[in-house]
């Protein structure tokens, strides 16, 4: 009976030790595993990007001068024309213009984008960049949409709204994968 | 008799207990040994990626500088992350009163575009907008950069309008 009392106090004092000994490595898991990841910089470099890429001044124009890439999503958004330099498209207060040769805002917004993007971020072998993706979407539909590289676990991103005159707002959002 | 044989029990249970006893304190100690031995080796690493994220975030933090950003000129608004390439130009000449570089904790700050195309060719005030690259204080080594849109006059068939191109302030700094 005795014995069978020891034996009974051994069993729990090893299933104490057992139970200190894992919350002991669960703490320690908790640890490492909830350690905040400096990433902060990462996403700051997304932010400036989107900032500085809707300031782009695109080869179109309208009466106050080069439009900004911002103006165009919006432009595009609207299906509302562009004019280039030296031709008979003729724009007016208010972004409208008018005329033959006025070019469509999409397909200037399209080759900017794509242009920019080529430059700035250089995916492939050596590169710190395994991949990025632009969206640009209204309520009204998809704008402007491009994946390059291979989409990873690890990305950072930046997403800005644009508010529309004509009361549809327009979503800009990058990511990039590294 | 039988009290030796009690008496060898106990020595036995008190073998065991400490036994088990230091079995744990050892775990213990090779655990946080191993924990010890991991932090301080990532400890340089550590320290480098802070100094980049730092330099990351001074980069930034320059270009929104009253001497360098564009503020509510090439809008109606006031714009982050904007270089007034005029005032930059301007700065060239007076470098050596902000103790090249000193005022702001740099070794070399240089402002280069990267979209269209660029050729490398250095500004001055008489050749801008035809260049790409201005050069404050010349970078050592490899630096950090963060995007910025570079901002000017530019006379197109007599007209002056305002154009904004995409470019990247590149900060190099102690360590780069």
């Amino acid at each position: 009976m005795i014995q069978n009392k020891k034996a009974q106090e051994e069993m729990v004092g090893f299933a104490l030790i057992v139970i200190i000994v894992s919350v002991i490595l669960l703490v320690f898991l908790g640890f490492f595993l909830s350690r905040p990841n400096n990433q902060s910089t990462k996403s700051y470099e997304a932010v400036s990007f989107v900032q500085s890429m809707l300031q782009y001044s695109t080869q179109c124009q309208d009466y106050y001068g080069y439009i900004p890439v911002s103006n165009m999503i919006l432009m595009c958004s609207s299906e509302v024309s562009c004019s280039n330099a030296n031709n008979s498209c003729t724009c007016n207060f208010g972004s409208l213009c008018n005329g033959n040769n006025c070019i469509n805002s999409c397909s200037i917004l399209n080759s900017t984008l794509n242009g920019i993007l080529n430059k700035s971020w250089i995916v492939g072998q050596g590169s710190s960049t395994k991949g990025y993706s632009l969206n640009i979407t209204s309520s009204n539909g998809g704008i402007f949409s491009i994946k390059a590289g291979n989409i990873t676990s690890n990305s950072e991103g930046a997403i800005q709204n644009l508010p529309s005159k004509v009361g549809i707002p327009v979503n800009v959002l990058f990511n990039w994968y590294y | 008799m039988q009290t030796l044989v009690i008496n060898k029990r106990g020595q036995l249970k008190i073998q065991q207990m400490m036994i088990m006893l230091l079995a744990v304190t050892l775990f213990f100690v090779l655990a946080g040994m191993l924990v010890l031995v991991t932090q301080v080796s990532n400890l340089k690493a550590s320290s480098t990626i802070i100094q980049s994220d730092n330099a990351k975030l001074l980069a930034s933090k320059i270009a929104d500088s009253a001497e360098f950003s564009c503020g509510a000129s090439f809008g109606t608004v006031e714009m982050s992350s904007c270089i007034d390439a005029d005032k930059v130009i301007n700065l060239k000449n007076f470098i050596k009163e902000y103790g090249g570089g000193n005022f702001w904790g740099v070794q070399g700050l240089q402002i280069r575009k990267i979209y269209p195309d660029n050729s490398g060719i250095e500004c001055t005030s008489s050749n801008f907008p035809n260049c790409d690259v201005i050069t404050l204080i010349p970078i050592n080594g490899t630096g950090v950069s963060n995007f910025v849109s570079l901002c000017g006059q530019y006379n197109v068939n007599g007209q002056i309008y305002s154009r904004c191109d995409l470019a990247k302030i590149i900060i190099s700094y102690q360590g780069s």
